[in-house]
């Protein structure tokens, strides 16, 4: 079922991925000194993908687990590596969410800041690079996707960032590309092995998919499945970018020394492909290796749900005690993906979503108190509801979000995810419980203190401007609606998830 | 009194030397009778010579050629290094005059000296025979000696030189005593020859055994391969800055062509014995050159250390012993060839303006005063760094792919955890040019149309060559010997 049908001979995919990169181009021949036309191109480019991501969202058969607007041409048929781009139910909200992001970050972008032009410029490149990576279904070229999104990602953070952004940036940058290395080697080797079963070499993922890698190897001494080898080459890659505990230690460092449009892609989407890489690679590639490493890293998750929490509890920093609560919500991600069962996965879809929406509002918000009030040190705000009752309002709806009550989308993700786990991990699901008591704590003391505490001396704050609300608008509305109505999400999804996890 | 009526004389195979060779006689004429300040006629004379020798090469092609006596092969291998070799000195000649001019090195015999060491890199591509390959290698290694040393009055110039000069007479005699070994071996210097004898009496042959270890140590030199690089960041640093551009992708090269021919082709069947020396070779080249390169503050020898840690990577496609490996080092030397001169080229755009233009701190905030070459500079250290879509990414992966097929394990990941510490210095070369110079008046100047068109072509094979498919399977065709 779809709400139309749109033109199977369109390279939609294609398209979608370049249309970013021509609005790059247009950028970079536009004069430095026009900083509002380039300010309108960069808007109107991330516009026009949000448009035509939109049209696919529409035009997608619901209901189905196959891919679709798929586009396969042969390339280095050598070494049978392919030029392959396809949507299913695991990428197509991601990539919603991925366009919204882009076009809000671009929104918020200050036109006045120094080299504004080379900043719009890498964003329309790193938004080609994230597009490219959720729609990638040949394996070197998802990686040549993975691995291009990091330059921008490293310029963004090194260039325009704050504090230790130097530092930041070659920390994140380190960190991520040894991780993918791992994941390179997986893919040869898993190529490599898929060669000698089937006597052909290929790196596409919706072939591989069909010829699941068997047999163990002895590693040191002690007998290990190919799978759970090929499956931890996979997950170290993903497992950095989401990232889980204890490989989250550049995540303070680089959300806090972020530009704020940057760290809104950052938080909102980036971690998100980590998660999605586990669903797309490890889940689907390596059933029985999930299933061998999956519980450890469940555990992990959990792990870092509650350091996560902790962390935030003690930060006074606004900006890292939102990076640190951001962590402890991909812990539920990843809970949720290593259940392997329909109510785990699903939820851990929806929530991907929903963290993007609602840690993106909180990055913003935290921006615009920063802008007022000249800093985000928690214990120096007073009573900032009584001057800006309508900010107020706007930052408690997101608060409440952020820490999953009934009514917004935080709680119906979470709520799927305990009870996938529930039925496979009952000791972790009363642990992940735990993590949402404490971020009930964190979000309400956060909120209490800055905004309903009587001031000590007044203060000047200004009220949310109309620009500000209008940015936030889509992102609350989407709160509400996901939250209110939360049913024609799984629809959508639920054919493809029932695919993976019956693998 | 050798009896050459026997000797099969094959005008087509050596053709490309042929007009490389007499290009040169041509040019040193020409130097007696041109004026001074139309010096550049030399290097358009010099580039129509190369330029016709590249045409020639073309017909090689997919041919399998033995000329004089099984010293000379005239095959797609020898095309492909002919055609690379080629280009990257019609692309030093381009750039030449405008350096020289301002360095105050305008000289005719610097074209000659140029076009001498390209007929010596295209001699050894083609050499089949031990006494081939030690022509190719000293008429490439003589030229390059003087031209190492070509800036007469610099001290820095004429140490480069020397160290070269001695250095390389070292490993020459290495190699020297390696052939003679081999020869003593096997009673044969062809590689022909050589193999028949190695396929007919299998065995260890402790003699056959030390003369490929001799003749690995003077290829290894020539390559700057780790632990024979020692001279290469002296000799860089020391070097007019276009000589270092020219010999760091073009003697590479040629160097690799004959561990090529000699490993791959005449010695598969010996890979078990002379895997742990090479392997050793490549493992020590990558660690070294990668680790070392992070303390350079000086462009020049920071790039000599990533060549050298390149080195190690070309070696890694050598491993297997197999001729798809081999394909995978070609696509690397290639690949390695566009990045490095491009990078080499930016540095010698520069060179000839500033003082002490190759020292990191000179470079800070390029973007600002340059903005083309600071971007095309970008382009090859990523490229350089292996970070896709480049070029650079497509070589390793398709080196770690012939040794995942090997299953090598060890080098493999010796060489991704190198990968991983060398992101460190290119990045920082970037980080360096969009810093914001303090209080510095931008001032923004050009750097003339032939080296705007070979940085912008070096750029662009660095981003497209690894997107498009045939080049790889040029290289796969190249080693079908």
């Amino acid at each position: 079922m779809s709400w139309y049908q749109l033109p199977a001979t369109v390279p939609w995919l294609t398209i979608a991925v370049l249309l970013p990169l021509a609005g790059a181009l247009l950028v970079l021949l536009a004069p430095s000194a026009a900083r509002s036309a380039i300010k309108q191109l960069g808007v109107l480019t991330t516009v026009f993908t949000l448009v035509l991501v939109g049209l696919l969202l529409g035009g997608f058969q619901q209901g189905t687990a196959g891919l679709q607007f798929d586009e396969h041409h042969s390339w280095i048929t050598n070494l049978g590596i392919s030029y392959h781009l396809g949507v299913d139910g695991l990428s197509l909200f991601l990539l919603g969410l991925n366009a919204l992001l882009f076009l809000l970050a671009l929104a918020v972008t200050d036109p006045k800041m120094p080299r504004f032009k080379e900043f719009v410029l890498l964003m329309l490149v790193l938004e080609a690079a994230t597009t490219g990576v959720l729609v990638a279904l040949d394996l070197i070229l998802f990686y040549v996707f993975w691995e291009a999104t990091l330059v921008p990602l490293y310029l963004l953070i090194g260039a325009w960032g704050e504090g230790r952004r130097i530092y930041a940036a070659f920390k994140f940058l380190i960190y991520t590309v040894l991780a993918s290395f791992f994941m390179l080697v997986a893919i040869l080797a898993l190529a490599a092995l898929n060669a000698n079963q089937t006597g052909t070499l290929t790196f596409d993922w919706s072939t591989l998919v069909q010829h699941p890698v068997t047999g163990s190897v002895d590693v040191l001494g002690i007998r290990v499945g190919i799978q759970v080898l090929l499956f931890l080459g996979f997950a170290v890659a993903f497992a950095v970018k989401m990232p889980l505990f204890p490989v989250h230690t550049w995540l303070p460092a680089a959300y806090t020394a972020s530009p704020v449009p940057t760290l809104l892609i950052f938080a909102g989407l980036i971690s998100k492909l980590g998660a999605y890489g586990f669903l797309r690679f490890n889940l689907s590639l390596f059933p029985d290796g999930t299933r061998s490493a999956g519980p450890y890293l469940a555990g992990l998750a959990v792990t870092g749900i509650l350091y996560g929490a902790l962390m935030a509890l003690v930060q006074s920093d606004l900006k890292r005690l939102v990076a640190y609560a951001s962590m402890s919500h991909l812990g539920f991600i990843g809970l949720g993906i290593f259940t392997q069962n329909l109510l785990g996965v699903e939820g851990a879809l929806i929530q991907m979503i929903n963290h993007g929406v609602i840690i993106a509002a909180l990055f913003l918000t935290v921006a615009m108190i920063e802008r007022r009030a000249g800093t985000r040190d928690r214990t120096q705000l007073r009573g900032l509801e009584q001057r800006a009752p309508l900010f107020a309002a706007l930052f408690l709806v997101v608060s409440l979000a952020a820490l999953g009550l009934p009514g917004l989308n935080g709680f119906v993700g979470e709520f799927l995810i305990m009870l996938g786990a529930w039925s496979r991990f009952l000791p972790l699901a009363v642990g992940a419980g735990l993590g949402v008591i404490l971020a009930a704590w964190y979000v309400l003391r956060m909120y209490q203190g800055a905004f309903q505490e009587a001031p000590s001396q007044p203060t000047a704050f200004a009220e949310a401007r109309w620009t500000e609300a209008g940015v936030l608008a889509p992102l609350l509305a989407l709160m509400v609606v996901l939250g209110v109505s939360p049913a024609f999400f799984p629809a959508a999804v639920q054919a493809t998830v029932q695919a993976v996890v019956s693998r | 009194m050798i009896d050459l009526s026997a000797v099969h004389i094959d005008y087509q195979t050596v053709l490309p030397e042929l007009v490389v060779t007499g290009t040169i006689v041509v040019v040193l004429l020409l130097d007696l009778v041109v004026p001074p300040d139309r010096r550049r006629w030399l290097a358009v004379v010099s580039v129509v010579g190369l330029a016709i020798a590249l045409i020639a090469s073309i017909p090689l092609w997919g041919q399998h050629r033995s000329a004089f006596a099984d010293t000379m092969a005239g095959d797609s291998f020898a095309a492909f290094f002919n055609v690379l070799l080629l280009a990257v000195t019609i692309l030093t000649v381009l750039i030449s005059p405008r350096y020289l001019r301002c360095v105050h090195l305008d000289f005719g015999e610097y074209y000659a000296l140029v076009l001498s060491a390209a007929a010596g890199m295209m001699l050894l591509a083609a050499a089949t025979s031990l006494m081939t390959i030690f022509l190719g290698i000293e008429l490439l290694s003589l030229a390059l000696y003087v031209l190492c040393s070509f800036s007469r009055l610099q001290e820095h110039s004429q140490e480069s030189g020397l160290k070269y000069l001695l250095l390389g007479g070292f490993a020459t005699g290495f190699l020297l005593y390696g052939m003679a070994l081999i020869y003593g071996a096997t009673g044969s210097t062809t590689l022909l020859g050589i193999r028949a004898f190695v396929t007919s009496s299998p065995g260890t042959n402790v003699l056959l055994l030390l003369g490929i270890g001799f003749l690995s140590v003077g290829l290894a030199f020539k390559a700057s391969a780790a632990p024979f690089h020692m001279w290469t960041p002296d000799v860089y640093e020391g070097a007019p800055t276009i000589v270092t551009t020219f010999m760091s992708v073009a003697t590479k090269a040629a160097a690799f062509a004959a561990v090529g021919r000699i490993f791959v082709a005449t010695l598969p069947s010996l890979e078990a014995q002379w895997y742990v020396p090479l392997a050793l070779i490549a493992v020590l080249s990558m660690s070294i050159g990668n680790v070392v390169a992070i303390t350079q503050s000086n462009l020049k020898r920071l790039l000599a250390y990533s060549g050298i840690a390149h080195a190690g990577f070309i070696f890694l496609g050598i491993l297997p012993g197999t001729t798809d490996g081999l394909a995978a080092s070609l696509f690397y030397i290639a690949a390695y060839a566009a990045m490095n001169f491009g990078a080499f080229a930016v540095v010698t755009a520069l060179d000839a303006k500033g003082e002490h233009a190759d020292e990191l701190t000179y470079w800070t905030g390029l973007f600002y005063r340059r903005p083309f070459l600071a971007t095309t500079m970008t382009i090859f250290m990523l490229s350089l760094a292996g970070i896709p879509p480049t070029v650079g990414f497509f070589a390793k992966l398709f080196v770690f792919q012939a040794l995942v097929t090997a299953h090598l394990w060890i080098p493999l990941i010796v060489g991704i955890l190198t990968t991983v510490i060398s992101l460190y210095y290119y990045l920082r070369v970037i980080v360096v040019m969009v810093t914001v110079p303090e209080g510095a008046p931008v001032e923004r100047e050009g750097v003339g149309l032939p080296m705007t068109v070979v940085v912008g072509l070096s750029a662009l094979g660095t981003t497209v060559t690894g997107l498009v498919p045939q080049v790889f399977g040029w290289a796969l065709q190249a080693t079908r010997f």
